[in-house]
């Protein structure tokens, strides 16, 4: 195959510098298949929980990772393109590698002051924990106890059937 | 020839150690300005599904600083499955952490939906409920609230818009601590949400809407949606309503039942019912 002469004469220095762009990239994303891991999940219109979810998605079915914004990936699943929160992929993480890092350590390490701020999100576990630390009085325990009480799913479609409810 | 290509993989390089090499100062710096151009275009972004967890669960613990809770785990799973089976079929199935339902160890007939999913109901308002239907009813009609933002939209708007303020600026403080502002405005919302929610009550356009959507939740789930009705109708009928507890915080007012009846749409009589109200009964309280 005949090479162009521009290609010919740039071969030189055209090597190196796709090896340095895909040396500084960020981050080099993998599969863009995801395994969902919780059950009783579904795909939303908006990336947030406030619409009317478009299908239920159950735990185990693939779907394909189109885009992501913030915490929310855009996704493609049985003909329906909708966002599903990433943490209904608790296991699965997208395999990411992260060769500047490797090569050359991590990033500059910020205050707690500075994760706060730049997190994106006002009011994050940072925040919290400052809350908790002036108001010893609140009784954020018994709120973590509410929280742990889990109704497992086969139990709850069990409950569902017996008082002749809509599953 | 050499020399062209070693320049340019030196050239290369250099690069490579400008994107990749965390500890340069201009890295930083460029990773910042970045950040900042994302507060920018946040500068109105309204409140996310995991900063409403958070201030949720602050409104909990403030309601569980002075309440006790029910350490009744066979009460406790009840209520929990017929809320989880009415949230299911809300207009907002999950949220940021899930839904979680709570028991308050107190005879005063109540009911409290901190943003994000936190659901108390007191010992008093699941006895006055008689049965599972009607606490269904109950448990609809908080999760009403929550998928419609009742809670977290009490937090004023000059309060958010100084949170995005704080955030936005924040970068140029660096090392100033805003963080203790931020937490300054967090505590300012949580007061804002628990008045509402605890003290003052929502507004009565709040507490028809979620009547309405409770009546079609309870219909989607399969519960009686008369349930609602039947609910209201007990809670005026008790004596000293209007006073205190959830009579303040949800009035029932004749024209409120009245609304509710008109929505409630005549359901065909379901012989579960009776399996339901019988296990309702067996529930120790």
């Amino acid at each position: 195959m005949k090479v162009p002469a521009w290609l010919r004469k740039s071969r030189g220095w055209l090597l190196p510098l796709v090896l340095a762009v895909l040396l500084g990239s960020p981050v080099l994303a993998g599969a863009d298949t995801m395994k969902v891991s919780l059950d009783n999940q579904s795909l939303y219109a908006e990336p947030n929980y406030s619409g009317t979810p478009i299908t239920p998605v159950p735990a185990g079915a693939e779907v394909k990772v189109v885009t992501t914004s913030g915490d929310w990936y855009k996704v493609e699943y049985q003909g329906n393109t909708g966002w599903m929160h990433r943490g209904a992929f608790a296991q699965a993480q997208t395999p990411q590698l992260n060769l500047p890092g490797m090569l050359f350590g991590g990033g500059v390490k910020q205050t707690k002051s500075d994760e706060v701020a730049l997190a994106g999100k006002g009011f994050t576990p940072e925040v919290e924990a400052g809350y908790r630390q002036k108001h010893p009085e609140m009784n954020f325990a018994l709120v973590d106890q509410v929280e742990s009480f889990k109704v497992d799913n086969a139990k709850l479609q069990a409950f569902i059937k017996e008082g002749g409810l809509t599953p | 020839m050499r020399r062209r290509t070693m320049g340019a993989m030196f050239l290369a390089l250099s690069l490579t150690l400008v994107w990749g090499c965390a500890g340069m100062d201009y890295a930083s710096v460029a990773s910042i300005a970045v950040k900042t151009t994302v507060k920018a275009a946040e500068a109105s972004r309204p409140i996310s599904d995991s900063e409403e967890y958070y201030i949720g669960r602050a409104v909990a613990a403030r309601v569980l600083g002075t309440s006790r809770l029910v350490q009744d785990p066979q009460l406790t799973l009840y209520v929990n499955e017929v809320g989880e089976t009415v949230a299911r079929k809300s207009p907002r199935p999950h949220t940021y952490k899930g839904y979680h339902f709570a028991v308050l160890d107190s005879s005063e007939p109540n009911a409290f939906a901190c943003p994000g999913g936190l659901i108390f109901v007191t010992k008093g308002l699941v006895v006055m409920c008689g049965n599972e239907d009607e606490l269904a009813a109950v448990l609809a009609h908080e999760v009403a609230h929550i998928a419609n933002k009742d809670g977290i939209n009490s937090i004023s708007k000059a309060r958010w818009t100084e949170v995005l303020t704080t955030l936005g600026t924040e970068t140029a403080k660096q090392y100033a601590g805003a963080g203790g502002q931020l937490i300054t405005l967090f505590e300012g919302s949580i007061d804002d949400v628990f008045k509402t929610i605890v003290v003052n009550g929502y507004s009565r356009a709040a507490e028809e809407a979620a009547d309405a959507q409770a009546i079609k939740t309870l219909q989607k789930a399969g519960y009686d949606p008369g349930a609602m009705a039947a609910l209201l109708a007990k809670m005026m009928a008790k004596k000293g309503a209007g006073s205190s507890g959830i009579f303040k915080t949800h009035p029932p007012t004749g024209d409120r039942l009245a609304k509710v009846k008109s929505e409630t749409p005549a359901a065909t009589p379901n012989k579960m019912e009776a399996v339901r109200t019988k296990r309702f009964e067996s529930i120790k309280m």
